[in-house]
């Protein structure tokens, strides 16, 4: 199985956001950044048990800049066999896509992996856009995918239960939780990864049909309010009233 | 970036802005171990830590390591947790390549060892005990001892011990009887009992490998007729395991590290037990003692872990918690105010943070000597050795004593609720307690010190480390806002240096019994002056950090830095003058108090 595995690179969880250039860019200052954890621990390590089982290879990819390199790597360490870095800044995912697709055009790939969403915009939206610009199908949120021969059968989590659905490769699919466990990258690993190939090539002409011009952090938490246990209506009112859910 | 029980921020700054572990590349052997290499490699190890080890650290209390029909049963993650360890590659990181290891620089190493410690220290502890054993046998066991044992304890299919204590003989290792009777086949029968063994014997290991000090018939008596052996649990014969006449009489009911098993073991009570001599006869001491250093400071560091994870949970508490109100606030309308805001608290949380981020510097300084030690060029070697000698038992004793403190004082910060289960610090208590007894208890450092490391060399490694201090304190002179610092560190270290000539020219009158008397309470002295040490030079360093840095959370790093820095020296250093004092008396109060008096 020749796997294409799309990367991203995601502020880590902890990070305090901070935007800057009057709201429109993210503060990377002080930003520790990880492998999008969906990328990492369900679409990278699912190609790689399909390749442990059936041979073939596991291809990384990021559209991104020097700096991602380390994020990268991280991704050899845990096994990936070789990773392809498109020098770019990019600024939305339409860019994303057409710089993955004009990638795997020519490469053949029998799966396309990536996370379902990246942890920062949430806006699971390149997976769609590869497929398209592929013409390729697209099957979102797998949570367990299973392959005979050329034919993989993926279940979806969907509203209120599961969707089984069988399709040939090729097909790109994005990864949710379940789909795999994920693995840590051993010392071993992460000494080999130094080795393993990281090509860097340019961009295709591809512009952004949109570009984010301002960001809004949401408002600071509450403080808890305490509610006497004996006053029930104060509770039902605030339940009601303020926090809205009853 | 703080997560429930590390400071990761901090691993880096210590790391990268006040080490510069990176530089250790310039040596053949580390030469893979760039800044991304060893960022790769901590976050490997908080992935560890966050997913095998942390979740089952309070499971692993609670369902505690139990004994049962001659079996030792331990919580079923344990398994998994070793496995992970070992899969990781963490047991051999620090052997070549050509040993099965990653030839990683214990500067690196040990901060991925503070991770697992912090997160779990009870499960840790097997991988890392299995490690010390099999490292015996690699660096001075045959290849036949090698090959049979050493892949199984490193894959983590084979827990290995350390079987030196017997009902008799605990501090006092020379005065051991276990016996080892040649036999005709080279190996030799082994007969009689050991105590509070670490991982001594359960089932998440599918063998145990003691490596154990014996007595030779016929050897001679005292320290020097002891030997090494490896004795396992089951020994390999005929293609199989079988049962090595080595007997589990049963585990010790422990005040903490309830899931790690100490055992009371018998063995050759059929007299069938086989053991195998690893190095030389008669060297089992000495062999032993090499390892020693990583050993003590590898105690210092599971110490301090448990109190990072402890200040932690009270910073998180102290920062969620509304309790009273300002002294002049007297209006009970008015809402309460978390308790961090209230000065007391926020000096039981200086005291914690000053204790465990001076103590990691100071373990990882000393993991640096061992690197340098073993790879620097030859000028720097004797100097890292001779160094690393010196600060052992204060980077061991240290952590361990006043880690105790800090999670007391961190229990502290929670009133009642510490005190109960329903929060992890009265088990952080608990289990922390032990690492002043672990690997020499405190007394056994404080005369190593000064009977030993101080005069080591004719006091040379004292000297260096005076000149290392004085470099910190010239740095930080440099730095207007730093110069009362390092002028009170100049000043204790004067009077440190002039009372410790005192003591040395006692011991030259053939006074050791004086000399000695309170060697406790000059490793106390020696600890805080070299803490000090180490906040002097990470002041230095913050201090100019955060004059570049713009974001907020970054120039909180740096202050916060720098309040804990001024924090020790006004809080933490004053307390050596009492010492000084009372080390600068010639009575003999404790020596001739008669034991019937102490009543």
């Amino acid at each position: 199985m020749k796997s294409l595995v799309c990367v991203s690179k995601t502020p880590d969880t902890t990070s305090k956001i901070s935007f800057t250039n009057d709201q429109s860019a993210l503060d990377t200052g002080n930003i520790q950044f990880i492998m999008n954890p969906y990328d990492e621990w369900y679409a990278l390590v699912r190609a790689l048990e399909l390749q442990e089982a059936q041979g073939g290879s596991v291809t990384l990819i990021n559209v991104g800049p020097a700096a991602n390199d380390a994020i990268i790597r991280k991704g050899l360490a845990i096994g990936a066999e070789k990773a392809i870095r498109i020098e770019a800044d990019p600024q939305s995912a339409l860019f994303v896509a057409k710089q993955i697709a004009g990638h795997a055009k020519a490469e053949n790939y029998d799966i396309i992996f990536l996370g379902k969403e990246t942890i920062d915009y949430n806006g699971s939206e390149v997976g769609g856009m590869i497929a398209e610009l592929l013409d390729l199908p697209f099957i979102s949120y797998a949570s367990h995918l299973e392959m005979n021969g050329n034919t993989a059968t993926i279940h979806r989590d969907i509203e209120g239960g599961t969707e089984v659905v069988e399709v040939e490769t090729p097909f790109v699919v994005s990864a949710a939780k379940g789909l795999a466990e994920q693995r840590i990258p051993n010392m071993r690993g992460i000494m080999m990864a130094k080795s393993k190939p990281l090509q860097v090539i340019q961009q295709a002409e591809a512009g952004d049909l949109a570009v984010a011009v301002h960001f809004e952090a949401p408002p600071p938490k509450k403080a808890v309010t305490l509610v006497d246990p004996e006053n029930m209506e104060e509770l039902v009112r605030l339940l009601h009233e303020e926090a809205k859910v009853i | 970036m703080i997560n429930q029980y590390i400071h990761f921020r901090n691993l880096r700054f210590l790391l990268h802005e006040v080490l510069d572990a990176e530089g250790l590349t310039r040596f053949e052997k580390h030469a893979a171990y760039d800044r991304e290499a060893i960022d790769m490699s901590l976050d490997a190890a908080r992935q560890t830590g966050d997913l095998h080890l942390f979740p089952h650290y309070r499971e692993m209390d609670k369902d505690k390591a139990r004994f049962q029909d001659g079996e030792v049963w331990v919580h079923p993650t344990l398994r998994p947790a070793i496995k992970a360890l070992a899969d990781g590659g963490w047991i051999a990181a620090t052997d070549d390549f050509a040993a099965g290891g990653q030839q990683m620089p214990w500067t690196v190493f040990n901060a991925c060892l503070l991770i697992f410690y912090a997160a779990n220290g009870n499960a840790a502890s097997y991988a890392f005990l299995t490690r010390g054993a099999a490292n015996l046998i690699r660096t001075f066991g045959d290849e036949n001892l090698n090959r049979t044992f050493v892949p199984k304890m490193y894959a983590g299919d084979w827990q290995g011990t350390m079987a030196l204590t017997e009902p008799q003989a605990g501090s006092s290792l020379s005065d051991i009887t276990t016996a080892a009777e040649p036999q005709p086949d080279g190996s030799y029968r082994i007969s009689g009992q050991k105590i509070y063994i670490s991982g001594g014997d359960h089932r998440a290991v599918d063998n145990v490998i003691h490596l154990l000090l014996a007595r030779i018939k016929g050897a001679p008596e005292g320290a020097r007729g002891i030997s090494l052996f490896a004795v396992p649990k089951l020994r390999p014969e005929g293609g199989e395991l079988v049962a090595n006449d080595v007997v589990t009489a049963g585990i010790f009911g422990k005040m903490g590290q309830k899931g790690y098993v100490a055992a009371h073991l018998m063995l050759g009570e059929k007299n069938d037990c086989k053991g195998y001599l690893v190095g030389q006869p008669h060297k089992g001491l000495a062999h032993m003692f090499l390892m020693m250093n990583e050993a003590r400071v590898a105690t210092g560091i599971m110490a301090i872990g448990t109190a990072s994870a402890a200040y932690y949970a009270a910073l998180k508490y102290a920062n969620e918690r509304p309790q009273g109100r300002h002294p002049s606030n007297k209006d009970v309308a008015q809402p309460q105010v978390l308790i961090i805001e209230h000065a007391d608290v926020k000096r039981m949380l200086l005291f914690q943070k000053a204790v465990v981020e001076g103590s990691i510097a100071l373990l990882l300084q000393c993991s640096y000597y061992a690197d340098l030690a073993t790879v620097g060029l030859p000028e720097e070697k004797l100097r890292a050795h001779l160094l690393l000698e010196l600060l052992t038992p204060v980077a061991k004793s240290y952590p361990a004593e006043m880690g105790i403190q800090s999670v007391s004082t961190a229990m502290q910060c929670l009133g009642g609720a510490g005190y109960c289960d329903d929060f992890p610090i009265e088990q952080f208590y608990r289990d922390i307690r032990v690492n002043a007894i672990y690997e020499g208890t405190t007394g056994i450092h404080g005369m190593d010190l000064l009977g030993r490391k101080v005069l080591l060399e004719d006091g040379k490694a004292m000297t260096w480390l005076l000149e290392e201090i004085k470099a910190a304190i010239e740095s930080a002179r440099a730095i207007d806002d730093l110069r009362d610092m390092a002028e009170a560190l100049e000043n204790t270290v004067r009077q440190f240096h002039k009372t410790t000539m005192g003591l040395i020219r006692l011991a030259m009158e053939d006074k050791p019994e004086v000399f000695l008397a309170d060697a406790t309470l000059y490793l106390e002295y020696f600890g805080i002056v070299v803490i000090g040490w180490q906040w002097l030079k990470q002041a230095a360093i913050a201090s100019g950090s955060l004059k570049d840095s713009t974001a907020e959370e970054e120039k909180a790093f740096y202050g916060g830095k720098l309040i804990t820095a001024r924090y020790f020296i006004e809080y933490e250093l004053v307390k050596t003058k009492g010492l000084d004092e009372r080390l600068n008396r010639r009575d003999r109060l404790t020596l001739d108090a008669d034991p019937a008096f102490i009543n």
